[in-house]
């Protein structure tokens, strides 16, 4: 069969996309942060334009890429999140004189590697995606040089990418071993006969471990606070969501393909408890956090928390809820942490707790997004967050974990008081200092605009993205 | 033609319209107050035209109602937009708009803060609140359910009194944790409806039908009672309401007596005991106690208080208790008088609050040591609140008088002891109320600083918010025929639920 190119050019524009950046930024002296800033932006926005608009023939693209559905979608929804974290920085780029070639150009690349991680049907495809990805945001964390928290955060999300990517690769190796397949579909269908041998075993578990160092699953999610604290608010923006999604969407993957064998019901209490660990734990210890990006960081713990549980599901309606919620996920804490961005001052990002002390009456269109995006994350309606958190419970309590979602409805109560405790420092507790903050630039307010309305179009008519996951979801994960 | 226009959808969003415009001028303080003002007056004035229009009962896909609305909205979850209006729903939303447009009023004076969301804030709230009483899809009536708390919580943050964020917090950890294990009863009653009808579907209607084995029923009632209890309130899950109340500003004291709480009682009567009727017979004995407790109870704890304020919330307390045991008895006299002495606490409560709220505004304290002497000092402030004060405690001819009648009398046939026990709770309500009317109208203060402080009496625009009230509280008083006959059919058809 003939690879058909144009079918994957998303993937084509954002590397092409990525290298202009990179070679343009060498001709002049100054870099011209403007024109990168365009070129960045155009070629995400293509990118997601051409996810969208191309209809391929086939489901996949050399057995290595799936471009049907499932792929498709979270193509849109990663440059979507690449295009609305570029919204974000270019202000934050300029102000603070990060060289805008690296930044966008890595932005785009990292992007281009969350792709691969999303649609790869290959173990190596997914390996060189979650390589792609982790080596551009190393250097993103840490692109404020002088400053040692950033140097810190870098170095630290290395170290634990370098660790998780040792596990992912001998996990690999393992399938590989077990199966003598690299086919990820083939090498985790009920045909194979090694499915349940232990070697296989060992490296699913290897390879789970690898990707919830990814996810922040507990007990591998250590690192989280530190670097979403230290990395600059629009690049945890993108880390946040970017990344997660991406290897979410993988874990899903393998889960569906894997869910079909009967083994799946021997390894169900596993993530029952990997779940429970990561809603209790992210939830319990936002609570004590007087810092808002550390709060945040906890708060994103937990919401991975409610996606694994929801994991449970995979063979009932739990697809589609995380589809759905994942959309969600990733405009709330864009929002979430592109406010921060638009509200970091010069030096050091906004963060202590006090420092947002009566901030809605001096930034009110920024609270109220910060808020929204705040009310979301803690699931009240009308807001996207609701919907979402509504229909992971349907698939949840469908496949009959009562007890899990009881308990899980008992860390959202808990989770309550500290989006609040955000929410009554910016409209109800005196400023004690006035901080800095540059003017909302014009890509940031765009940004802010769009993720405003989606989450309360979402909250308030999810039907039309309900409808297009159901019509996307039999034809994309049933291949082979 | 009646039938044709989307009028329920019309008086649920009117306020929310009206929200927005507050907002967007919020830079101009006094056309925020004079625009939520018309707004709220028209949506009062919809609703007064919807009962003189004499709507008859229609079938409709979704039960019998007055009017109703029923449209598609999110199709592949079966939820659907579903509205319904029947004589109690009717009332409720009376009392809605007619409370809001005298909160709009009693903050005239007393926000000069951040005006515009303050108004943005309570017609929202108005919007939210109506909704729950109309919603007959229990998806679109937990929305609305949820983001009630949303404004609230701003309006008791941003301009309530010293320990607002205590008390703002509380509040809304408290609700949130029943209506969160609601959510999860609701998911949970849907799916098993789902699975055994093969029909996923939030109409109330439907899923009454739905058959439950006894343990199951029990587990989504103790869910959905612990969402209604807290926000009733009964009793052990009572201790956000006095801090509540205390610290919201004078017009979230209204809102929160006179219609949240109404929000609770009313769901456990259109929602609680329909769907799951074994369930609901199972904890009539346990309702019927901690109504008994919260009465007896409320007038120990008012007895005690020094704050004026609170004093009004603990009778909330009370007051609710009687509702409560209204509703468990569950016969057409009792449902009646719960159902009448929900607007009646909310006529009586409000009026009470805004009094309070007034004495605030001149004395700026509220404890009931610095208050006396207004006998003499403010004559028309005193006779209203000696007026409001008698309507509180049950007097004949006022209009506490024949809830509490009805539900006690209703209740001598089955349980004759919570009739007795009930009277009882009433004096004790008599002694505290009087023991207040006492200290703060007629006997001098024992504080000196207060004693020669000269105090203006009402004036013409408090009279203005005073009066429909006391007319409110008189006629249904003197003549509770025409809105108990209003009652006649929903209760009739809520009865026949639980045979």
């Amino acid at each position: 069969m003939q690879p058909n190119w144009v079918d994957i050019l998303p993937l084509i524009l954002l590397a092409g996309g990525g290298f202009l950046v990179f070679c343009l930024g060498g001709f002049w002296k100054a870099r011209p942060q403007g024109l990168l800033f365009a070129v960045a932006l155009a070629t995400a926005i293509a990118a997601g334009a051409a996810a969208i608009l191309l209809k391929p023939d086939q489901t996949h693209f050399l057995k290595m890429v799936e471009i049907s559905g499932y792929g498709r979608f979270f193509t849109f929804l990663l440059t979507l999140i690449t295009t609305l974290s570029l919204l974000f920085s270019y202000q934050y780029v300029k102000l603070r004189g990060i060289g805008g070639d690296e930044f966008y150009g890595l932005l785009l690349l990292s992007g281009l590697g969350m792709i691969l991680v999303a649609s790869a049907l290959h173990w190596l495809v997914f390996f060189l995606g979650l390589e792609t990805l982790s080596l551009s945001l190393y250097v993103l964390i840490a692109i404020r040089k002088p400053q040692s928290a950033s140097n810190e955060a870098g170095l630290k999300y290395f170290m634990m990418g370098a660790v998780a990517s040792a596990f992912l690769t001998f996990g690999i190796a393992m399938v590989y071993a077990a199966t003598g397949k690299m086919d990820i579909l083939q090498s985790l269908s009920p045909n194979i006969q090694a499915v349940s041998s232990p070697a296989m075993l060992l490296g699913l578990s290897l390879i789970l471990i690898g990707i919830g160092f990814k996810i922040s699953m507990v007990p591998f999610h250590l690192w989280t606070p530190d670097v979403y604290q230290g990395a600059p608010a629009p690049v945890t923006a993108f880390l946040a969501t970017g990344s997660k999604v991406a290897l979410f969407s993988a874990l899903l993957r393998f889960a569906f393909y894997y869910a079909r064998n009967s083994v799946w019901n021997d390894y169900v209490f596993v993530f029952w408890i990997l779940a429970f660990l990561t809603m209790a734990v992210g939830n319990i210890t936002a609570l004590a956090q007087v810092r808002v990006k550390r709060l945040l960081a906890y708060s994103s713990i937990a919401q991975m928390g409610y996606l694994l549980m929801t994991l449970l599901a995979v063979r009932e309606g739990g697809v589609l809820a995380i589809m759905f919620y994942l959309s969600v996920y990733a405009l709330m804490d864009l929002g979430a942490f592109g406010t921060l961005a638009t509200l970091s001052e010069e030096d050091e990002d906004l963060d202590s707790l006090e420092d947002f002390r009566g901030l809605a009456y001096v930034h009110p269109w920024r609270s109220a997004l910060l808020t929204v995006c705040l009310v979301s994350l803690a699931g009240l309606p009308p807001t996207a967050g609701f919907i979402g958190k509504f229909i992971l419970f349907r698939a949840v309590l469908q496949s009959h974990f009562v007890v899990l979602a009881a308990l899980g409805i008992v860390t959202v109560i808990v989770s309550i008081y500290f989006y609040f405790k955000i929410i009554v420092a910016l409209f109800i507790q005196p400023a004690e200092r006035k901080p800095v903050t540059p003017d909302l630039d014009l890509f940031a307010r765009v940004a802010g605009i769009a993720i405003l309305v989606l989450i309360l179009w979402l909250g308030l008519l999810p039907s039309a993205l309900l409808s297009s996951i159901t019509r996307i979801l039999p034809l994309s994960l049933q291949l082979g | 033609m009646i039938n044709n226009f989307p009028w329920l959808t019309t008086i649920i969003f009117l306020p929310l319209a009206g929200s927005f415009l507050a907002l967007f001028f919020a830079r101009r303080p006094m056309f925020c107050r004079w625009t939520s003002l018309w707004v709220s007056l028209a949506d009062l004035f919809l609703v007064a035209w919807l009962f003189t229009s004499n709507l008859q009962r229609h079938s409709w896909s979704t039960g019998k109602w007055l009017l109703a609305e029923d449209h598609p909205w999110i199709e592949s979850l079966g939820i659907r937009y579903s509205l319904g209006l029947d004589g109690i729903s009717l009332m409720l939303i009376f009392l809605t708009t007619f409370l809001t447009v005298l909160c709009i009023l009693v903050s005239w004076k007393e926000i000069n803060a951040k005006v515009g969301t303050f108004h943005f804030f309570l017609l929202f709230l108005e919007t939210s609140i109506m909704g729950v009483f109309l919603a007959t899809d229990l998806f679109l009536f937990y929305l609305f359910w949820e983001i009630q708390i949303i404004p609230m919580f701003f309006l008791i943050g941003i301009w309530g009194h010293e320990e607002r964020v205590y008390a703002t917090v509380k509040f809304i950890l408290f609700t949130l944790a029943g209506s969160l294990f609601m959510l999860i009863a609701l998911t949970g009653l849907y799916l098993i409806h789902g699975a055994k009808t093969s029909l996923y579907t939030f109409s109330l209607y439907q899923l009454i039908q739905t058959p439950l084995g006894f343990s199951t029923e029990l587990w989504l009632y103790g869910a959905f009672l612990l969402a209604f209890a807290i926000k009733i309130p009964i009793f052990p899950v009572h201790t956000w309401l006095p801090d509540a109340h205390t610290q919201a500003p004078t017009a979230g004291s209204v809102i929160l007596a006179g219609l949240l709480l109404k929000t609770g009682a009313y769901a456990l009567l259109r929602f609680g005991f329909p769907l799951f009727p074994v369930a609901a017979r199972f904890s009539v004995p346990l309702l019927l106690a901690l109504g008994l407790i919260g009465l007896f109870y409320a007038a120990w704890i008012a007895l005690a208080q020094k704050d004026l304020k609170r004093l009004v919330a603990y009778s909330s307390v009370g007051h609710m208790g009687i509702v409560v045991i209204g509703i468990a008895v569950w016969n057409t006299m009792t449902l009646s008088g719960a159902t009448l002495q929900m607007i009646n606490h909310g006529l009586t409560t409000s009026a009470l609050f805004i009094l309070v709220g007034m004495l605030d505004e001149r004395v700026h304290t509220r404890e009931i040591a610095n208050f006396g002497g207004f006998w003499k000092k403010m004559p028309g402030f005193s006779a209203f609140f000696l007026f409001f004060a008698m309507a509180s405690l049950g007097l004949p001819g006022l209009n506490n008088f024949v809830g509490e009648f009805l539900v006690l009398v209703g209740t001598i046939k089955t349980w004759p002891l919570v009739t007795w026990f009930g009277f009882a709770g009433l004096v004790l309500t008599v002694i505290y109320i009087l023991t207040v009317v006492q200290k703060t109208v007629f006997e001098e203060t024992r504080n000196e600083k207060f004693r020669e402080q000269p105090l203006a009496d009402i004036t013409v625009r408090e009279v203005l918010i005073l009066a429909p009230l006391a007319l409110a509280v008189l006629f249904i008083g003197l003549h509770p025929q025409p809105v108990l006959d209003l009652f006649e059919g929903p209760v009739g058809v809520l009865i026949g639920f639980l045979k």
